[in-house]
């Protein structure tokens, strides 16, 4: 086996692992970035969600959390990782969001918020962040739009990666006209300008320490063959909360009490209603409008451009029955609640992979209890004839805000909720302490040295907004401080 | 693993039922379900497989008929089918939306079925746009 070699070795091309390659690239280093997927190619693009899952997502999109009931986890494994299948959502880092994932953990000297939103300013240039406009809510984001106005609930336009959107509804799918501004479409090739080497198909298996210093990382081609590259200058993990302590625990390097452990997600499930005038989901950005006005009570709901063989899941009925139910598809709205969970779990290696564990707290269930009525509510102020709230011993359809209280006594068990999540954070903490966390705030594993992880699975909390934008900004500023 | 000729042929029959589509639009869906069997993991294939043997042969234990799924008349096959969806045991009704959340991939890729909701075809953008 060949040993390559670069100053920084990069473990991972999504949102950190490509801004970690850009930074490194762009002080002189050389750096190359290995990525356990596929380049994304042209052919692969805007096939429909099940060509996307084989083609675009882990496990083919069957990866799953197991607990008290079995919910998909859906992440991206291509050059780009999850911004390539996302929904173009960016979001500055809030203040209470700061407060309670970073300064909570005593990292506000080390991580202050200024710095964050300054590395958030160059983001939004170099991407072309800006709100969906009206042209591109379809009628999937103008009905939430017209619902949020007519209740007084604090709403807003998505802020997208995005430049001339074409509003095809596609973006789960890698977008098929290039317009989303994932990494694949932007720091990776600025960084190949300046020199990188952008690996796909190259699974990185262990990390290699010589008197704890990290010195070099080995694993496989997509081919079966094997690989090393020796790093100069030290590795950057950036595989995400899932492959980052998974490398971590098979390379025998962090705590095991916290490599893998304070696993912390974002549940969702969707609520469809169903409207009098064709809505046409597939128009339209595919997540274009938001209601934040319950974030403090944690939860938020968003615009959900579902395709058809994606919103039949849950839709009741069978034979004729699901004809009907589905004659209605082009009508349909669909919206989503995204729960900051409080429940953690766990991700540990099982066989040639790993296993995720994570079951929803009581706490959480009452969330999502609440905000699949106010999912309700707010169709039926939008217009909706009915609505389908998609919980298991509940009502299948509502046709009048009156029956809204019939959802107080939805089930609590998460066995009777269809959950999903796709922001993982927390499996290799940072912390002021040694004995608290698996990496310092500047992203360096405690107990060794040249080895710094700079991934979601740093988040010492649960965020509780759309994280792409606080992952790359923070892996910004701490590759920044590595390159210097 | 594969759905073998048979099994496909038996499970589009529930097929049918379950999306209430005609014969020719159940047997494309059993065949994306052969071709998704072949190409996710194992582990996820032989889950997957496992309910579409038990959605088969197990009328026995949810009707009390022992046929299997595709030899029901079309009233016990709705009253078996009914039993999974509801189904107050949990591995046994995700078993069912599995299966079902799994066809919904290959229904919704039907030419007819997305003409019929007023879709375009899946891929719908030219190789000139792509490039």
């Amino acid at each position: 086996m060949t040993t390559d070699v670069a100053d920084f070795v990069v473990i991972g091309s999504g949102a950190a692992g490509a801004t970690a390659t850009l930074v490194l690239s762009e002080a002189g280093h050389e750096v190359a970035v290995l990525e356990e997927g596929p380049a994304v190619r042209a052919e692969d693009r805007g096939l429909g969600s099940s060509e996307a899952f084989m083609r675009l997502f882990r496990d083919r999109g069957t990866q799953v959390a197991m607990g008290r009931s079995v919910m998909p986890v859906l992440q991206g494994r291509c050059l780009g990782g999850t911004t390539v299948v996302n929904g173009a959502i960016v979001w500055r880092t809030p203040e209470d969001a700061y407060d309670r994932c970073f300064r909570a953990a005593g990292a506000s000297d080390a991580i202050p918020l200024r710095e964050l939103l300054a590395r958030m300013d160059r983001i939004e240039r170099d991407l072309s962040v800006a709100p969906a406009p009206d042209r591109l809510l379809g009628g999937n984001g103008t009905l939430m739009k017209i619902g949020a106005e007519r209740l007084g609930w604090r709403a807003h336009a998505i802020r997208r990666n995005v430049v001339d959107c074409q509003g095809s509804g596609r973006c789960l799918e890698a977008c098929p006209t290039r317009r989303k501004q994932s990494m694949e479409q932007t720091y990776l090739p600025r960084a190949a300008a300046l020199g990188a080497r952008l690996l796909p198909d190259h699974e990185v298996r262990l990390i290699e320490t010589s008197a704890g210093r990290a010195v070099a990382v080995s694993g496989r081609r997509a081919d079966g063959s094997g690989f090393r590259v020796a790093a100069r200058k030290g590795v950057v993990l950036a595989a995400s909360a899932i492959q980052s302590p998974g490398i971590l625990w098979r390379s025998g390097i962090g705590p095991r009490e916290h490599v893998g452990a304070h696993f912390h997600a974002h549940p969702g499930t969707a609520v469809a209603g169903i409207y009098k005038d064709p809505v046409r989901i597939w128009e339209g950005a595919t997540q274009s409008y938001e209601v934040d006005e319950f974030r403090g009570e944690g939860f938020k709901m968003e615009v959900v451009g579902l395709p058809v063989e994606l919103a039949g899941v849950r839709m009741p009925g069978m034979g004729e029955a699901f004809q009907r139910s589905m004659r209605d598809f082009p009508h349909m709205a669909v919206w989503g609640v995204q729960v900051r969970a409080e429940a953690e779990g766990t991700v540990r290696p099982r066989g040639d992979g790993t296993r995720i564990t994570y079951t929803p707290s009581p706490a959480d269930m009452v969330r999502f209890r609440e905000g699949v009525k106010r999912l309700c509510e707010l169709h039926f102020a939008a217009g909706a004839v009915r609505v389908y709230p998609g919980v298991h011993g509940g009502p299948d359809e509502l046709t009048s805000p009156d029956q809204i209280s019939r959802l107080d006594d939805l089930p609590l068990d998460p066995r009777d909720w269809s959950l999903i999540t796709s922001h993982l954070f927390g499996t290799c903490r940072m912390s002021a302490r040694e004995e608290d966390g698996v990496v310092d705030f500047g992203g360096a594993v405690w107990g060794a040295s040249h080895l710094w992880v700079l991934d979601a699975s740093v988040f010492p909390g649960n965020l509780g907004v759309n994280p792409q934008h606080t992952i790359m900004a923070l892996a910004m500023l701490l590759a920044e401080r590595i390159a210097a | 693993m594969r759905l073998g000729p048979g099994a496909q042929r038996r499970i589009a029959v529930a097929l049918a039922d379950v999306f209430g589509e005609p014969e020719d639009v159940a047997l494309a869906v059993a065949d994306f379900l052969d071709r998704y069997l072949q190409r996710v993991p194992f582990q996820a294939a032989i889950g997957l497989r496992a309910v579409v043997w038990a959605i088969t042969w197990l009328p026995v234990l949810f009707v009390g008929i022992p046929l299997p799924v595709s030899a029901l008349s079309p009233a016990a096959r709705a009253r078996y089918l009914e039993r999974w969806a509801g189904s107050s045991l949990y591995f046994l009704r995700e078993g069912f939306y599995l299966l079902k959340a799994i066809s919904l991939m290959g229904w919704g890729a039907q030419p007819q079925v997305r003409a019929r909701l007023g879709l375009g075809p899946m891929a719908a953008l030219t190789d000139s746009v792509r490039a």
